[in-house]
């Protein structure tokens, strides 16, 4: 079977699977979960069967507006998947995640009446990004990203007995939508210059003219909004309201990872566009250092996986945005993108497990828990080494490259735009190493202070237990992916690997030195910071009143203006024939005859006169 | 053809004037075997290429008005679409008939409608087109006065008569425009006013009238603010068949008559049109943002919806025209389903204020739960779903108006297999249609203002997410825990809905179906 063949029938599996796992909820709750594993296995069976397998193009037969076959006088919607083997890496490595997050969330969510409808939704998000993977299709790319970002309405909605699920899954579409109106002009702008959506024509058509930057530019600002880099970002925080294994899908190798991997594909486009870029690695250096400092801040741990998420996506995102060469950027991005999905899905499946075990994922609740399981604190701090990107870990690898990529130059020195990033790159290094440290001592240090009280030993499976050993492994060994795949670690920057070396410990003393009792009585910046900085509040005063407003004038227009045209002919018209019935009432004989009589004059005096 | 077009004229107004005597029970039936035959007679023209009535007679007047029909790829995919939701909307009626008059009467009505729709999509007459236009508005008309919301009688008097005055202006407007045209032309049969070589700025004004009298039956704004009372007040069916079938009439009818006959013109009046539209699209939008009435959002939803059809033809692009098309199917199947839920709640409880605190529809009626977020999904424009690819193409076709030359080619000339993504022609040429020459202006709309209105658009796209998911969050995830989990959708709703929801997903995934699956009727013919 060819790679393209693979992935089109693990799409089939994915999409067709979930209104199967829907129906077969209805039976039972067991069959659907079961239905739901065994889909996603079968997937990701074909995902390596696609990396193994001949890499090249197939045709989709639906998804187009013309049959295939049919003989358009231009064929410029291809509507074509194509696999390489760095397109099949990142898809297999999609599809293994999604694995982990069915199996894991078959036991977490067995108390759950709703959960074949979540697992469902889990399929089709999993079919949207697989197919966002392997298209090469400006179209399917779109339908892939909206299908995903409607998927995660239903995941972070999943809770929606808890108000505050409803409003983060409100928030989470409305804020990532408003970036995709972007999103959807600079793909009508790629199409329209490259007359075609294929990938092929449009990189090969961006010739770094107006136009393209125009396009380009455009289409980051949509990658931005689904990656939550600022001014997005507050979306993401709130989406921490989805079950545990939705955040672990979103935050893993989906949904914020999508937008790094568009722009990969169009490396080379962006790569030419000269504002795109700066606006890409603006936003991607504030963003990551800014998140980082955020992250060290919160009180709640799964909050700090969220800010580190941001911060990690920016770090992603930004050797495109810097890269000497397209290519270079591409393997540096797509290497961290892989490397990220391992010890984020990790990460977060672990602190579902622990969240079991001591009743919630806030800080103080957290605070001492690894004393109930030590497996658990076990993979929770190869998941933290990992993210804290220590040398040789999958983590510690793939950041290490992007920080040669960003900082490495062909002679002529680095310029402005990558000194900022190299320099947010470094920054974000240390803050990183000091909340990976913090998160850590948080649940293993021992308990100060009294918590809420821990519950029972998580249900959690023997399945389960094996999907976050074989994710700790990966995070350890995953580095060696990279020695045979098309995920390069590219040129190793020695003495910049040292300077990193040393900010990361500087970062671990940072968090060691912090108060033992914070976690229980957080500081007001903490307070502050663990609100996003009231991005919420600066979200609804600049955007959703003003709209409103704007909403309210219109609906009164509506109603009192255009309106009173409408009425007016019925006005004119009745004051007519009121008139005109009370001209002729009965009682008013002498005044018609009056009329008639001058009506008798006028037209004697116009015979007259003539 | 002839039978699709006397089945529903005859048996609908037997069951009218019969309406008395017949049983609720026999009309229903009856009704139901009009339709379903109706249907195969609407697909059997559909797919055999026969659809072809000429009944002229050049002895009774100089123009030779009659009864032409005839059927191509632009009107297929609308016949199917008025057949198939009349049936639907007869099987709904038979369980779920409003209270207002005899079950003949209502079911007559019914029919008549379709008989009216599919006159309209298949005649090739201006003056026919007139005729089968108006046919439509009287037995609406009787269904939104006499079947109405019971609750409120004189807001059921206002609104049936607002529907039938404004849209009756709207077509006399209309009908001084095919009037002049005929005049002009010398013949009602549309192959030969295409020839007729119409001078430049006769064509200009014509067109003008023409769109400006379609505009109230599609309606645009500002020619709007008779269809939220319609919706509001009419039985489901009546909301359904409005939406579904009465507002097509208006965008074919402006693909039909100005787009098609005065090219020239309508390319000019295009950026106009366009901007209605996108004015349409924010409009409606910002409206269903703060309105509280459920049926009335939708109303407006469906404004907006229709300005996305209107920027698409404004574009004067082949591209356009496939997004407009596109996007009427689209646009019939969705709010058909949605009139169907909602019609279904506002029957459960009485009223669809949104202000009114109510169990989540997730948990209590899980069924409709579905098919309202299928609904609402594909009216925010959800890829996959049928709604996606008109506002897509619309956006696209906007962004570069030239793609694929000018839409009236593609109407009249184009075989079948080239309406596809970016069907293309020259731009500007002289074209023989049946040895007749005609000329198309290389007309092309100004650049940046189509692009704005491309970005303009695709922000209403946003306010349509933010509209239904609001609607979403009020009703669907809910604020209150359920009392009473009885009552989801009864047999004949899921039916219903079902067929809906596979429409709407199979036009989502492939969306080619809507022209070849009409194509198989084989190439345009004028």
């Amino acid at each position: 079977m060819t790679g393209p063949i693979a992935v089109a029938w693990a799409l089939l599996v994915l999409v067709g699977g979930a209104p199967l796992i829907l129906g077969a909820g209805l039976v039972s709750r067991r069959l659907a979960s079961g239905l739901a594993q065994l889909l996603a296995l079968v997937a990701a069976g074909l995902g390596v069967v696609a990396v193994m397998g001949a890499h090249g193009a197939y045709t989709l037969p639906v998804l187009r507006t013309a049959p295939p076959g049919a003989s358009t006088y231009l064929p410029l919607f291809p509507a074509r998947l194509a696999t390489t083997s760095l397109v099949a890496t990142i898809a297999a490595t999609v599809l293994l995640v999604v694995l982990a997050v069915q199996v894991f969330a078959a036991s977490y969510l067995d108390d759950d009446d709703r959960r074949p409808a979540f697992q469902a939704t889990v399929s089709l998000f999993a079919g949207a990004m697989l197919l966002l993977v392997v298209s090469r299709d400006l179209v399917l790319t779109l339908v892939g990203w909206e299908v995903m970002g409607w998927c995660s309405y239903l995941l972070i909605g999943h809770w929606s007995r808890k108000a505050a699920a409803r409003r983060a899954a409100y928030k989470a579409f409305l804020v990532t939508r408003l970036a995709d109106a972007a999103f959807v002009i600079g793909i009508v702008a790629l199409i329209a210059i490259a007359g075609s959506s294929d990938y092929g024509a449009v990189v090969q058509h961006a010739d770094g003219s107006r136009a393209t930057d125009v396009a380009m530019t455009a289409l980051v600002i949509g990658v931005l909004g689904k990656s939550a880099q600022i001014p997005f970002q507050d979306w993401l925080i709130d989406a921490m309201e989805g079950p545990t294994p939705a955040s672990a899908l979103i935050h893993a190798a989906t949904m914020v990872a999508a937008g790094t991997w568009v722009l990969t594909r169009l490396a080379a486009a962006l790569h030419s566009a000269t504002v795109a870029s700066w606006v890409l690695a603006c936003a991607t250096a504030a963003t990551m250092s800014y998140a980082a400092f955020t992250a060290f801040l919160q009180t709640d741990v799964k909050r700090i996986l969220a800010w580190s998420t941001i911060s990690q996506v920016g770090v992603m995102l930004s050797p495109l945005a810097v890269a000497e060469t397209a290519v270079d950027g591409q393997g540096a991005a797509a290497g961290h993108l892989f490397s990220h999905a391992i010890f984020k899905a990790l990460l977060f499946l672990t602190v579902g497990w622990l969240a079991v075990l001591a009743g919630s994922t806030a800080a103080r609740d957290l605070s001492g828990v690894g004393a109930t399981s030590i497996f658990a604190t076990a993979v929770w701090g190869l998941g933290l080494v990992s993210l804290a990107g220590v040398p040789f870990t999958v983590g510690g690898l793939s950041k290490e490259h992007v920080i040669a990529v960003a900082a490495w130059t062909d002679g002529d020195g680095p310029g402005l735009r990558q000194g900022m990033v190299t320099a947010a790159l470094l920054v974000t290094v240390a803050m990183t190493a000091a909340y990976a440290t913090r998160a850590f001592l948080i649940v293993a240090r021992p308990r100060t202070v009294p918590g809420a009280e821990a519950g029972p030993a998580p249900r959690t499976g023997l399945l389960a237990r094996a999907t976050l050993v074989a994710l700790a492994v990966a995070t350890l060994a995953g580095g060696l992916v990279f020695l045979v795949s098309p995920l390069d670690p590219g040129h190793l920057d020695l003495p910049l690997l040292g300077v990193s070396v040393v900010l990361i410990a500087t970062g671990v003393l940072v968090g060691l030195r912090l108060r033992p009792d914070d976690a229980a009585d957080p500081a007001p910046l903490m307070t502050r910071a663990s609100r996003g900085w009231g991005a919420d509040a600066a979200y609804v005063a600049v955007v959703a009143k003003p709209v409103l407003a704007l909403a309210r004038v219109v609906a009164y227009v509506d109603r009192e203006i255009i309106e009173s045209y409408v009425r007016a002919p019925g006005w004119v018209v009745s004051l007519g024939g009121r008139t005109g019935v009370r001209a002729h009432a009965p009682e008013r004989v002498s005044t018609d005859l009056l009329w008639v009589v001058l009506g008798l004059l006028v037209m004697a005096g116009v015979a007259l006169w003539g | 053809m002839i039978l699709a077009l006397a089945i529903p004229a005859v048996f609908g107004s037997l069951l009218i004037l019969g309406s008395r005597r017949i049983r609720a029970v026999i009309a229903g039936w009856m009704a139901l075997a009009v339709s379903v035959a109706t249907l195969a007679a609407t697909v059997t023209t559909v797919g055999a290429r026969s659809g072809r009535i000429e009944i002229t007679d050049r002895r009774i007047d100089e123009w030779a008005v009659g009864a032409r029909f005839a059927t191509d790829t632009i009107s297929s995919p609308l016949a199917l679409l008025t057949a198939g939701i009349t049936l639907l909307v007869v099987v709904h009626g038979m369980r779920h008939r409003p209270r207002g008059g005899s079950a003949g009467l209502f079911f007559g009505l019914l029919l008549l409608v379709e008989f009216g729709a599919l006159a309209t999509f298949w005649t090739r007459d201006v003056i026919g087109f007139f005729i089968a236009f108006e046919i439509v508005l009287i037995p609406m008309w009787v269904l939104i006065h006499r079947f109405g919301d019971d609750h409120d009688r004189a807001a059921r008097r206002a609104a049936a008569l607002r529907f039938v005055l404004y849209t009756a202006f709207g077509s006399s407007v209309m009908l001084v425009g095919i009037l002049a045209l005929v005049a002009h032309a010398g013949t009602s049969d549309m192959r030969l006013i295409l020839g007729a070589g119409v001078p430049r700025d006769v064509q200009l004004w014509i067109a003008g009238l023409l769109v400006l009298g379609l505009a109230v039956k599609v309606p645009l704004v500002p020619f709007h603010s008779w269809l939220p009372p319609a919706h509001t007040i009419a039985p489901t069916a009546g909301s359904v068949l409005l939406a579904a079938v009465l507002l097509k009439m208006g965008t074919y009818g402006l693909i039909r008559l100005p787009l098609a006959l005065t090219p020239n013109g309508f390319a000019r009046l295009g950026p106009g049109l366009a901007i209605l539209g996108v004015v349409g699209i924010l409009w409606g939008g910002l409206i269903c943002l703060v309105e509280r009435d459920l049926k009335r959002l939708i109303a407006y939803s469906s404004v907006a919806h229709m300005g996305f059809i209107a920027l698409a033809l404004g574009t004067g692009s082949a591209l356009g025209l496939q997004a407009a098309l596109i996007a009427n199917v689209a646009h019939g199947v969705i709010s058909a389903l949605l009139f169907f839920v909602v019609g279904g709640l506002k029957e459960r409880w009485g009223s669809v204020d949104l202000s009114v605190v109510r169990p989540a529809l997730r948990e209590s009626w899980p069924g409709l739960g579905v098919a309202l977020m299928v609904g609402l999904a594909g009216s925010l424009g959800l890829p996959g779903l049928a709604g996606f690819w008109g506002e897509f193409l619309a956006i696209t076709a906007a962004w570069n108006p030239t793609s694929g030359g000018p839409a009236a080619a593609l109407v009249w000339l184009q075989g079948s297999e080239q309406i596809g993504w970016f069907a293309y022609s020259p731009l500007e040429a002289q074209y023989h249609v049946d040895g007749v020459q005609i000329w198309l202006d290389a007309f092309t709309p100004d650049l940046m203002v189509m692009r704005g209105l491309a970005i303009a658009a695709a922000l209403g796209a946003v306010l349509a997410a933010a509209y239904s998911l609001r609607v979403a969050k009020l009703i669907w995830m809910g604020n209150e825990a359920p009392r009473d989990r009885s009552g989801d959708l009864s047999p004949v709703e899921a039916i219903v809905t079902g067929v809906l929801v596979i429409a709407i997903i199979v036009i989502g995934l492939a969306p080619y179906l809507v022209f070849s699956g009409a194509s198989l009727v084989g190439g345009m013919v004028p």
